[in-house]
């Protein structure tokens, strides 16, 4: 048993912590709330020339073969630092089934331009009810004999104003139960028929409803095979899932440094707050939450990374994680008083990430009831 | 990182296990200390740890020239976590001496000592049975406050004085003795000493106190004009509050695997309960309800694995922990509270039926986990004790108390 990081995963989060805080400060963070495509091209194209868009693909799609505990490592830094932007939803969401599922042939055209920080994608998967669960998949990919036809509305894809391509998840025949019949199509953002719009959310982290009217999708841009797209889902739901985890893992940790620190520097009563026990022990039940969290977002992936068959170990943490990130930021904000209120403040900036993170692939009742199975109930 | 443990350990995981069907013979699970309440769950728990000793596990952690087998912190681990999993008793023997009075008479006892307490212990004899009296009225959570006294008389302390809470006295062979030697101190930490007391000897008045559940653990002590050799100080007079500072160490990393066991079987067993019992005409156990609650018992257990592996690791790497031993008991209480609740929640009105009846359900080991919990998260210092110190030394917090 380790829990130490090996030293290119030690090497790779100092870079991330150094390029991080420098690159993407607080301020840049409240910019690009606000900003309509909601990233800084320049940081991303950065981050690709230090390889991490790339991080997990084989060498030759332009990646450096790393693994999945890499790329948690890499998130928890992004967690900490809320970068905003695509990252997520083109390297978690559309390369991991990329690499898995792709042919050769879709995998050389697809990979190297996500390697190299030019291509940008986004899952289009939840529909109305904003549900990770296959029943709630009602758009369409009907064969014509020449294409595929796709009709209906996706919501809350992530950074699909700004794709170059996207992953929608289609129903392609009949069978409504355990995700019989779905498809994965892989679909140019600027396609005809496609139309975008932006969600306004709370943290402005670039949400959009999609409708497709009879949007051509040839036979040879699918993902995985016609009728197996829940698997595809499934696949790219458990990584997925743990590196969302990774990032409200290293979100939580910052909220924690920064109101700790706070509880140091506020003097009432003649005494800094942190001395006063009320404020202690939330500050100890905050330091026990985060610190719980972060082993069992390391204990997933390390299974997942293994091979391992990880369902329960992943659902702990999701639901965990959805619990404690919510859960920090209120105790952290009551301890900050009223400045933990404004806009001016950093923690208000992991605060209005909470519901997105969230409700990002499954809630925690979703979780819970995943977690249930695995305690044989 | 790497989460999976040796295969030493699980080959001996396996043993355990083996040894606690075959031994136990479906013998009821303990949760924390009940043998010592009544004559024949004593006599078997004392069977246990004769037949634990024999095996080599009993003492595993201590170096073998003192009858243990230098076993990993791992192993223990793997050890703790089985044999509490099973609730086979006797494996920690009244806690004290495989605890910390052999681990503490190792590092700041004499040859004498060593040479005439140790080896009883480690043979899992009735003479290695210890109690630890430490708290009395006026000090608990503040213990450096102690009054009873001893004082020097030629080759003699005369004790004077009460303790209070001392669980296993009743059965003890020795007491582990913490006393004011030095009442003229400017800081109460200072002038305290640790004693050996022989339980045997004139002046010693036990008052059992049995807790609500009807069960013996505790008791008071009561010393007047209690002899005891000066020969039985251990280590250096007036410097007992930092042997004691040292002692604690030892049992730091078995508190989560411990309750995890205990935890882990108990939620078992509810969810075995769930399966086969009907309600409202459907298995409780497809009740969303309770499905949902049981996953969050089955969260918070998966932490506190994680917790335990955590401590165990940090000092197979040669690390002392502070903090993180009082994070994994206030953890622990906070854990045990809810899966005591939770579990008297599923098996309904039978929560109040007693364990002994023939109606109880899950063979009263719902029951017996809600009535413990409270007395556990007091005992070896509240959650708020636990909380003062991880605020102190972990989030470098002020003095709250």
């Amino acid at each position: 048993m380790d829990f130490d990081f090996n030293e290119q995963q030690n090497m790779l989060k100092t870079m991330a912590r150094d390029f991080l805080s420098k690159e993407c400060t607080k301020a840049r963070v409240h910019e690009l709330d606000k900003d309509e495509k909601g990233y800084d091209p320049d940081m991303l194209a950065k981050m690709a020339e230090l390889g991490w868009t790339g991080l997990i693909f084989p060498e030759q799609y332009g990646g450096t073969g790393a693994d999945l505990l890499d790329l948690v490592v890499l998130m928890e830094e992004m967690g900490r630092n809320i970068l905003p932007g695509p990252f997520f939803s083109t390297v978690a969401l559309c390369a991991i089934p990329i690499i898995k599922y792709a042919t050769p042939t879709q995998k050389a055209k697809y990979l190297p331009p996500i390697a190299n920080g030019q291509a940008i994608w986004s899952l289009a998967l939840t529909e109305r009810s904003g549900r990770f669960e296959p029943s709630e998949i009602h758009c369409s990919a009907n064969y014509d004999g020449k294409n595929y036809l796709i009709n209906g509305e996706k919501w809350f894809s992530q950074y699909a104003h700004v794709a170059d391509y996207l992953l929608v998840v289609c129903r392609t025949g009949e069978a409504k139960r355990n995700g019989d019949d779905l498809t994965v199509f892989i679909v140019k953002a600027k396609s005809r028929g496609i139309k975008m719009e932006l969600i306004p959310t709370i943290a402005g982290d670039g949400q959009c409803r999609l409708r497709f009217t009879n949007v051509k999708v040839s036979k040879r841009d699918i993902l995985g095979k016609v009728g197996k797209g829940w698997k595809v889902v499934d696949y790219l739901m458990q990584r997925a899932i743990v590196l969302k985890c990774a990032e409200v893992s290293g979100a939580c940790q910052a909220v924690m440094d920064m109101t700790q620190a706070y509880a140091k520097d506020r003097v009432q009563f003649d005494k800094p707050i942190g001395a006063f026990m009320a404020i202690q022990h939330k500050l100890v039940d905050m330091l026990t939450d985060v610190e719980g969290l972060q082993y069992l977002v390391y204990y997933a992936a390390w299974l997942l990374s293994t091979g391992a068959k990880a369902d329960m170990p992943v659902s702990v943490a999701k639901a965990r994680a959805n619990e404690v990130y919510q859960r920090v930021c209120i105790d952290g904000i009551k301890i900050h008083g009223a400045i933990g209120f404004t806009m001016d403040h950093d923690i208000g900036c992991y605060f209005r990430r909470v519901k997105a993170a969230e409700f990002m692939l499954g809630d925690t009742d979703l979780h819970l009831e995943k977690v249930a199975l695995g305690i044989g109930l | 990182m790497d989460f999976k443990f040796a295969e030493k350990e699980e080959k001996l995981r396996d043993e355990v296990r083996k040894f606690a069907i075959s031994e136990m013979r479906g013998k009821q699970v303990v949760s924390g200390m009940e043998e010592e309440s009544r004559d024949e769950d004593w006599e078997f728990s004392m069977q246990m740890s004769k037949k634990l000793a024999q095996k080599g596990w009993l003492t595993m952690a201590w170096p073998r020239e003192y009858g243990g087998r230098d076993a990993s912190f791992f192993e223990q681990h793997v050890y703790i976590n089985e044999a509490s999993y099973w609730g086979i008793p006797g494996s920690t023997m009244g806690v004290s001496g495989i605890g910390w009075v052999g681990p503490s008479l190792m590092i700041f006892g004499n040859e004498e000592q060593r040479k005439k307490y140790i080896p009883p212990i480690a043979a899992g004899d009735p003479d290695g049975v210890w109690c630890t009296a430490y708290s009395e009225p006026n000090a608990g959570s503040d213990f450096a406050n102690i009054q009873t006294r001893a004082i020097k008389n030629g080759d003699e302390y005369i004790l004077n004085g009460q303790k209070i809470w001392t669980s296993c006295a009743h059965r003890a062979r020795w007491c582990w003795l913490a006393v004011r030697t030095d009442p003229a101190v400017t800081k109460k930490q200072h002038g305290i000493s640790l004693i050996i007391l022989d339980m045997k000897s004139p002046g010693i008045t036990i008052n059992p106190i049995v807790n609500y559940a009807g069960i013996h653990i505790f008791n008071e002590l009561f010393f007047d004009n209690v002899r005891v050799p000066v020969a039985n100080l251990v280590g250096t007079e007036n410097r007992g509050w930092y042997h004691l500072m040292q002692s604690l160490a030892f049992e730091r990393h078995s508190i989560a695997p411990q309750f995890y066991g205990m935890a882990q079987r108990s939620l078992e067993f509810i969810v075995d309960y769930c399966k086969v019992t009907q309600y409202n005409g459907k298995q409780l156990a497809a009740d969303p309800l309770v499905r949902h609650k049981l996953a969050e018992r089955a969260i918070e257990l998966d932490m506190l694995k994680m917790f335990g592996y955590e401590i165990t690791w940090k000092m197979s790497k040669g690390v002392i922990p502070i903090y993180e031993a009082a994070r994994n008991k206030a953890y622990c209480d906070y854990v045990m509270q809810r899966l005591a609740t939770t579990g008297t929640d599923v098996i309904g009105a039978y929560a109040q039926v007693d364990i002994r009846s023939k109606w109880s359900k899950i063979k009263g080991n719902i029951t017996r986990l809600y009535m413990m919990f409270p007395g556990l998260s007091v005992a070896a210092g509240t959650d708020e004790v636990q909380k003062n110190i991880v605020g102190q030394f972990k989030l470098g917090l002020p003095r709250s108390y």
